[in-house]
């Protein structure tokens, strides 16, 4: 193919083209990569439980940090027609106090099992007071064997490991099983109840009875065919169930954070794919005289669209894989607390806005070229 | 033989029309050149496109053998010039990122595809247009009067029957001009064809069988 003969034949020239087109490519999936990436760091840790649905106390949603199911409570959860599992997730404040510069953590705690934990180092936690870090303590001096200590609850864990997109409202999680957070959630109730002072041994031992078998909310399996409102009616007026996705993308600031990065992500596409479409519109004009010359010696307008159209997609094929090169690239040179979290679906939209605005930006050109005077368009000047 | 009936061509409409051919007849027999002459806007190229099939006259016909040319089509269009005409532009117009060779390997590619026998004939073509050695040369490296040669080559790769060829010499100096229309000359003669040379050139145009002159869109001579 002839298309394909100009594409090596003017090497350095199309080189540049896809080099341009593979810049706005990567600057698109960069864009994309690290708006996700804040929203992961918002809550990631919520949205990658591993469960449909996440089951809240009434009037709490979407705030895990004030719902709170008793045991009876989340015995009744797994109890309900629809659910095939349930599991209690605990969530709490804390602080890091056993570095150099205190940070704070969220401390989850699973009642499931603790491989739904991707580990990039370490291991999974296994026991009672081990626990799994979110990779991003790293920055904050915590490492594998530390023994860090948890204020205001003054408990002291063992990190074992450490996790990857499971950053809670941009601060780093600390994942321990569903008895250690119990203990850490009661001292921490404990320990902020009279200024520092422990309390009396009788409301101890009241709140330690109360809290037994908590957790801060229910993550749940729905049987196949069962839809959350099933489960809601189910359930009754007293809990109120949300997707799971639902359920991150509440609260926080997250509607806005999302209309915001979904603004970002939309305008760097529609600009991206318009000026790839303007680009392609131009460089097709440039080739007015010769498409016309090539025309006139008998190439059907048929054969120079087909023509087109396979240069066009070979060289955005070539820019796409460069420009998703670049953008892996920088993502790996991010550090840990630059979000960079890249997703296919999204990239392949805006590849795909790219591709079609690529193909009508030269399409309208070359439909342009073939509509006005074929003598104009082999540069005459005099008729 | 190439027969020109009461052609006429207009641009636009109402008080912006403009009439670029005004009832252009003529006839020009097998194996011959004719010079077509004329001032700038004098219609010589929109009459070369007219019966290139790349425009379509207002009214009037061009009969070819016998035969009105009834372009249904772009399709019907780009059939008629790959199968009956060769074209020769002003500026050459080869394509820059092809050899050649390949330039003239276009017009069997256009047809659908290359043979050993269309490869064979470019050679051929190449060599009887004393460029053996430039086969492999972009049009870059050739010099201006190898340029037109190459046209002239593969405006004959498809053995057309009528052959037109827009200000050949423009470009060239005197006597490269000479040597052009003389090989294009040799050419039609040789093969049998009907050819239309449009010239600003007086001198070029003597070289020719036979002579048109247009003058705002009419003859005034030939």
């Amino acid at each position: 193919m002839f298309a394909i003969k100009e594409l090596f034949g003017s090497k350095f020239k199309f080189s540049l083209i896809a080099l341009a087109i593979g810049l706005v490519v990567s600057l698109t999936m960069v864009t994309s990569a690290m708006s996700e990436g804040l929203l992961t760091g918002m809550s990631g840790a919520k949205s990658r439980l591993d469960a449909d649905a996440l089951v809240f106390q009434r009037d709490t949603y979407p705030t895990i940090e004030r719902s709170i199911l008793s045991a009876d409570d989340l015995d009744a959860v797994a109890g309900t027609s629809g659910i095939a599992g349930a599991y209690g997730v605990g969530h709490t404040y804390a602080s890091v106090g056993s570095v150099d510069e205190p940070f704070d953590v969220r401390v989850f705690g699973l009642g499931g099992s603790m491989d739904q934990l991707p580990i990039i180092e370490g291991r999974a936690a296994s026991g009672h007071d081990e626990a799994v870090l979110d990779a991003t303590a790293e920055l904050d001096g915590v490492e594998i064997g530390d023994t860090i200590t948890l204020t205001p609850m003054d408990a002291s864990l063992k990190v074992v490991g450490f996790t990857e997109g499971r950053r809670y409202v941009m601060v780093p999680t600390v994942w321990v099983d569903l008895e250690t957070w119990e203990a850490l959630h009661l001292a921490a109730l404990l320990g902020a109840g009279d200024d520092g002072e422990q309390a009396g041994e009788v409301a101890a031992a009241r709140m330690a009875e109360q809290f037994s078998g908590s957790a801060s909310v229910a993550a749940i399996d729905l049987e196949p065919g069962t839809t959350i409102e099933e489960v809601q009616r189910g359930l009754g007026d007293a809990y109120r169930v949300a997707g799971i996705q639902d359920a991150a993308d509440a609260g926080n600031g997250m509607p806005e954070m999302i209309l915001a990065v979904n603004g970002i992500q939309g305008v760097s596409v529609v600009i991206g794919a318009l000026l790839v479409g303007v680009f392609f519109y131009i460089t097709t004009l440039h080739k007015t005289s010769q498409i016309a010359a090539i025309k006139a010696i008998g190439a059907s307008n048929a054969y120079l669209y087909r023509d087109l159209l396979l240069q066009i997609t070979v060289l955005v094929a070539i820019a796409t894989v460069l420009g998703t090169v670049l953008a892996l690239g920088a993502g790996a040179g991010m550090p840990p607390m630059m979000a960079f979290d890249p997703d296919p679906r999204r990239w392949a939209v805006a590849v795909l806005a790219i591709f079609g605005t690529a193909y009508v930006g030269s399409l309208f050109s070359l439909r342009s070229i073939l509509k006005i005077d074929p003598a104009t368009a082999l540069g005459r000047t005099s008729a | 033989m190439l027969a020109i009936n009461d052609i006429t061509k207009t641009y636009g409409s109402g008080r912006t029309q403009v009439t670029a051919l005004d009832q252009v007849s003529f006839r020009l027999g097998e194996g011959k050149l004719l010079a077509m002459i004329g001032p700038s806007g004098s219609g010589k190229t929109t009459l070369v496109s007219i019966i290139a099939g790349l425009l379509t006259p207002t009214s009037g016909e061009v009969i070819i053998d016998g035969h009105p040319l009834h372009l249904r089509s772009s399709a019907d269009a780009a059939r008629y010039r790959r199968e009956t005409v060769g074209i020769v532009f002003q500026e050459h117009h080869l394509v820059p990122y092809l050899t050649a060779r390949d330039n003239l390997l276009l017009v069997p590619h256009l047809s659908g595809r290359i043979t050993r026998e269309d490869r064979t004939r470019a050679d051929d073509l190449l060599e009887s247009f004393g460029l053996a050695d430039r086969v492999s040369h972009r049009p870059a490296l050739l010099s201006g009067g190898e340029r037109q040669r190459v046209a002239i080559a593969r405006a004959l790769m498809n053995t057309p029957t009528i052959m037109l060829v827009d200000e050949p010499t423009a470009s060239l100096d005197t006597e490269r001009g000479f040597q052009v229309v003389e090989m294009l000359k040799d050419q039609v003669h040789e093969r049998g064809m009907t050819c239309v040379m449009v010239t600003h050139d007086m001198r070029m145009a003597e070289h020719a069988d036979e002579r048109l002159m247009l003058r705002d869109g009419r003859v005034v001579a030939g």
